[in-house]
């Protein structure tokens, strides 16, 4: 595989209070082959954003290596062929939509007016690149950044949270944009804690949290294994603690049985074993696996807990309620 | 280069619609057209108490623009991760550096010229017996006020690149006051014989790390027409040279400095 990026034991330790240091980018070691489209995935403060801040050279990594398009990381001639798209990013709010496409042209010695409008035009703001960047919604500020990011023709787009904080249409035509990269064989690193999205664009994810990868790989590899929901009446205790294995989670109230298993489970057996204790199946629900159960199941669901005892990791917090409200509907 | 002068435009774009500085540049405005109006003493002094009072206007609303202006420019890039893109594109820290101090300059420039014309104007208007000789006095000042300036300004982006904006606000002030006010202070003290050695050696080494502001005060050959200075074209020369050798090195420091921090 020909890799746009790859890190190799990438660290990055920040100086605490004390001398104690904070590891923030532990032992990274990232593949992202030309021409993929890759989500790097974690929770807030999990350190995507300082990962990208090192692979432009922003940063300096503590230690480990990071190389950028054949480059070394932040190499001044490997800049002229990406593009990076700051997490919320603001532009100089005086200047109108032009005159910001033409001050990043002339930062790589462009002088093509016409590029400028042409780009402006992609990101649909044909209509609106006259008009001071103060005056631009959250969405239309971040299709300036991306169609300023296209400036150079990149072969390599860095983008941080490009849907962060931005309503669903907005999320929508940014994730349009994308997909019109990955056409054109653009290499598009993503960084996000919105799954949702990713999860239909991306080529392959790695996720990372406390600054360590906990998975890496194909997403339909990593979403392989889903889940079968049985629902039966008439179950007794006896039943029930039968059935209590690991790796399955029983549930027994009233007599109703709510029982989660793998799919690789034997399902025939127990449905065999419910009907022969006159028990009624209700029904047997397949769920495939979604970037949210993996991400939890990565990220450590007592994590998830801990986080919202501390009123930190919001993030984590909103993906297991969508994950909660979403099991509801399945029952 | 091309980065760099571009960098350098935005940021007199962004200067000269920085509130803080417009409202700044109003009062020094006021004051300048509202001085001469002040018109309480005889003709001859009040000439001399006139264009002392609007110089020292002048001087010190550049001074103050000088250090507002500056102070915030690095915190402000980093803090809105204008910086990022930036960076992200092929331009080099020091190129960046370099592009933002000479926007700097560029702004109080203009703002320095605005000022130095309403000053002439008005002071024109009111004083009609002026002769052009004080008048072209009064455009030539500001001249070395504005070298003067761009010192300041030097000095306070190197300290951007590793302090915090007040602290920056108040170091540079301080290296300013110094450099101006205190300066003859300091050399009475190096040619006192009866103080200590360490005072002494303290104060030389004051003398030879703060910038020589006060030479750039030539307002006494304008104000009291008796004073000049003797081959004043080589002395502007000479403290021109001296000024962009001082910001040279300031700047390179500072470049040094910021090439290795992180943002
Ligand atoms: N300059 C810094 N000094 C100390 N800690 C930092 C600094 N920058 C980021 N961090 C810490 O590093 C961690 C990772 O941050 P970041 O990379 O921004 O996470 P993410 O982008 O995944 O949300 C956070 O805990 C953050 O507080
Ligand atoms: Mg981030």
């Amino acid at each position: 595989m020909n890799l746009a990026i790859e890190t190799k034991k990438l660290v990055k330790t920040y100086k605490g209070r004390g001398g104690s240091g904070i590891t923030v980018v532990d032992n990274l070691d990232l593949e992202v082959g030309a021409g993929e489209i890759f989500g790097f995935l974690g929770p807030n403060g999990a350190g995507k954003t300082t990962t990208i801040k090192i692979l432009l050279g922003i940063i300096a990594a503590t230690s480990g290596e990071a190389y950028v398009l054949g480059g070394e990381a932040g190499d001044i001639e490997v800049h002229r062929r990406l593009s990076y798209l700051p997490e919320k990013p603001y532009y100089y709010e005086y200047m109108t939509g032009l005159e910001l496409m033409r001050f990043y042209a002339s930062l790589f010695k462009i002088k093509d007016e016409a590029k400028c409008i042409e780009l402006l035009r992609r990101v649909n703001l044909g209509n609106d690149f006259n008009r001071p960047i103060s005056q631009y919604s959250k969405g239309m500020q971040q299709r300036v950044g991306l169609a300023q990011s296209l400036l150079n023709d990149p072969e390599l787009l860095f983008l941080d949270e490009p849907t962060g904080g931005l309503d669903p249409i907005a999320h929508i035509e940014i994730r349009d944009l994308i997909l019109q990269f990955r056409e054109e064989g653009k290499t598009v690193f993503i960084s996000s804690h919105e799954l949702s999205d990713v999860e239909r664009i991306c080529d392959r994810v790695a996720i990372i949290n406390k600054g360590q990868i906990v998975a890496q790989g194909r997403l339909e590899h990593l979403l392989a294994g889903g889940r079968v929901e049985i629902t039966a009446d008439g179950v007794d205790q006896a039943m029930h603690d039968a059935l209590m294995a690991p790796e399955r989670v029983v549930s027994l109230k009233s007599g109703r049985l709510i029982l989660d298993i793998a799919d690789t489970d034997d399902v025939n057996s127990i449905l065999d074993s419910l009907r022969t204790k006159q028990c009624k199946v209700q029904s047997i629900i397949p769920r495939r696996k979604r970037l949210e159960d993996l991400f939890i199941e990565a990220v450590g669901a007592d994590d998830v807990a801990k986080g919202r005892e501390r009123g930190r990791m919001t993030e984590k917090g909103e993906a297991v309620a969508v994950t909660e409200t979403k099991e509801e509907e399945n029952v | 280069m091309h980065a760099v002068f571009a960098i350098a435009r935005t940021t007199i774009g962004e200067a000269i619609r920085r509130r803080v500085l417009l409202v700044i540049l109003l009062i020094a405005l006021l004051l300048l057209v509202v001085a001469p109006g002040m018109n309480v003493l005889t003709a001859r002094q009040s000439q001399t108490v006139l264009t002392s009072l609007i110089l020292g206007v002048l001087q010190l609303s550049s001074a103050v623009i000088a250090i507002v202006l500056t102070v915030y420019m690095l915190p402000n890039e980093v803090e809105r991760r204008t910086i990022y893109t930036i960076l992200s594109k092929p331009v080099l820290r020091w190129q960046f550096l370099l592009g933002k101090y000479l926007g700097a300059v560029g702004a109080l420039g203009l703002m320095m010229a605005m000022m130095t014309g309403t000053m002439i104007l008005v002071f024109a208007l009111v004083q009609r017996g002026a002769s052009t000789d004080l008048l072209t006095g009064l455009a030539r000042v500001p001249i070395m006020f504005f070298v003067q300036m761009c010192l300041l300004a030097a000095v306070a982006v190197f300290f951007s690149t590793f302090v915090q904006p007040v602290v920056n606000f108040f170091l540079s002030g301080g290296v300013y006051l110094v450099g101006t006010v205190f300066g003859s202070l300091f050399s009475t003290i190096s040619e006192n014989q009866n103080l200590p050695m360490v005072a002494k050696i303290g104060s030389n080494l004051i003398m030879w790390l703060v910038p020589n502001f006060a030479q750039y005060n030539v307002q006494n050959s304008v104000i009291n027409q008796g004073s000049v200075i003797v081959s004043e074209q080589v002395y502007y020369a000479q403290m021109v040279i001296y000024g962009i050798v001082y910001i040279s090195i300031l700047l390179l420091a500072g470049m040094l400095i910021f090439d290795r921090r992180e943002v």
